[in-house]
């Protein structure tokens, strides 16, 4: 954990995050468990502080969002080995609840009993009926993969411009290199 | 001619540097291939074939004492061209897209830096001769480059025995399989080049040539500290060569790159944190012989990318770790 990662998180049990900043640390919650758990300190800690001590206990908050975020690691964490790729779409919901958590964290720490507690469960409900919704796309040819086999422009783009990256620092073999750029596309 | 010497004498030092490995007759072809590659003036037509699609490209070679100018022209299809001079290689899309301009060449010269890159990989290639065959009326020798696991492609390079250009080049998987290919089907060589056949033909057009002339402005170190992202397995031999942070022009995110090496196949990792709504690649993708794979951790999208085999990036990309104590 960084020291901005733990401002990040004590900004948002004191609900003083902005909203440029809410996207960051909701994403770090929802990928690093080091994060859950530290979130769970400091909302003690502001529980003490605030003698929120016995009504936080019975919501459980910190419990409950370390179970929704478990649930939500196996959409994260899963290996999969399908040659095919699948794509991370965050469910509406989830932009939903961060726009709401925005707006709550204006006006005061409200923001984390409102956020954390009502929409965990649609937010798990939500994911997984993504995967399921991806899971039931038709799986793209591997052998004719003259273009990166994505599903959306914007992965294909940040794929291509990694390989272009890629080639430039790390020699990639040189005609191949010029005759993919020449020929890309030719399939269209 | 001083340069002449240079080149056959660097070549001439990487030979001796290379293993037991390697069969020192097909070296000597690789490095007369090399030599060839960069001061021969050349101009012919080679098809480059991927997965079901065929291209034909004409190439256009001339090294004098300036250097080297190559100028690559999509024959069928949507037109394009490669330019690739000593110092940069514009890649130009007639048909409105962005031009995209590498201040570094890619490849750096292929197959004019085969036997170097070959010298600091032999502990992980066997290089030997192959069979004899005709290409574009050349009768050439094979030069067969492979590796000794399956983490990495190996090549078939079809020399020509009298100019020792290179012919064909063949890119194969651990089954021997052909994953990209070219060959020349017509090749003059040491004729003459004029400037204007190295011209773009596309110059002035308007719905192209959107050059960006402050390109290398957004490139930033922005950190020069040990990587918080710790690779806990990389194929033998790769090791780490370069390493940069920089921002992404489109939208901003700072992106870390590690790219790791054998010195002839090699994988970059990017870390890039997430700043918005995004989709991301999760799990694996591929063009051509190129692979990908990609996952979410700690609030980055990390993304490895090669021209290896699926098994190598997938391998490397599930060995990530985020060093808590950086």
């Amino acid at each position: 954990m960084t020291v901005n990662q733990n401002e990040l998180l004590s900004a948002l049990v004191d609900g003083e995050l902005q909203r440029s900043e809410l996207d960051d640390v909701l994403l770090l919650l929802d990928t690093n468990e080091q994060a859950r758990r530290q979130l769970q300190r400091y909302q003690r800690a502001s529980d003490v502080l605030h003698d929120h001590n016995l009504h936080h206990h019975q919501i459980d908050l910190s419990d409950r969002i370390s179970v929704a975020l478990q649930d939500e690691a196996a959409f994260t964490a899963t290996t999969v080995t399908d040659t095919s790729a699948q794509i991370i779409a965050f469910p509406t919901q989830f932009w939903k609840q961060a726009a709401s958590l925005a707006v709550a964290a204006s006006i005061g720490a409200l923001a984390v009993v409102g956020v954390m507690n009502q929409p965990q469960n649609q937010l798990v409900a939500n994911h997984q009926v993504a995967i399921v919704d991806m899971d039931a796309r038709p799986k793209l040819a591997v052998k004719t993969s003259e273009r990166w086999t994505v599903e959306e422009q914007e992965v294909e783009e940040r794929l291509n411009s990694y390989l272009v990256d890629h080639n430039e620092y790390a020699g990639a073999s040189g005609v191949f290199s010029y005759a993919r750029v020449v020929s890309y596309d030719m399939g269209q | 001619m001083k340069k002449v010497l240079q080149i056959v004498l660097a070549a001439s030092t990487l030979l001796l540097s290379l293993t037991s490995h390697a069969d020192s007759e097909a070296l000597q072809m690789l490095e007369r291939m090399g030599v060839v590659a960069k001061q021969l003036n050349y101009d012919g037509i080679f098809s480059y074939q991927k997965g079901k699609k065929l291209q034909s490209i004409r190439i256009i070679h001339r090294a004098d004492e300036q250097g080297e100018v190559e100028r690559l022209i999509s024959l069928n299809g949507v037109a394009r061209e490669v330019i690739r001079t000593n110092e940069m290689v514009t890649c130009i899309y007639p048909e409105g897209k962005a031009v995209q301009e590498n201040h570094q060449p890619l490849g750096r010269g292929f197959p004019t830096d085969l036997l170097k890159r070959l010298s600091s990989a032999a502990e992980y290639y066997q290089t030997s001769l192959g069979q004899e065959e005709r290409v574009a009326t050349h009768n050439t020798q094979e030069v067969v480059v492979s590796p000794i696991d399956n983490y990495r492609y190996g090549y078939s390079l079809w020399v020509d025995k009298k100019s020792n250009l290179l012919l064909q080049s063949d890119l194969l998987d651990d089954q021997g399989n052909i994953l990209e290919t070219f060959s020349f089907s017509a090749v003059e060589m040491g004729h003459a080049i004029s400037e204007q056949l190295l011209q773009p033909e596309m110059q002035g057009n308007q719905l192209s040539w959107n050059r960006n002339e402050h390109g290398l402005s957004a490139i930033k170190e922005i950190q020069k500290q040990p990587s918080v992202w710790q690779v806990t397995w990389l194929p033998e031999g790769f090791n780490l060569v370069t390493q940069q942070n920089r921002f992404k022009a489109r939208n901003g995110a700072a992106v870390e790159q590690q790219v790791y090496s054998d010195g002839l196949s090699s994988v970059s990792i990017f870390f890039e944190k997430i700043r918005a709504r995004h989709s991301h690649l999760h799990g694996s993708s591929k063009m051509g012989p190129a692979n990908a794979f990609g996952t979410i951790m700690n609030a980055h999208f990390i993304t490895v990318v090669g021209e290896v085999p699926a098994r190598t990036v997938e391998k490397v990309g599930h060995s990530i770790r985020y060093n808590e104590a950086e």
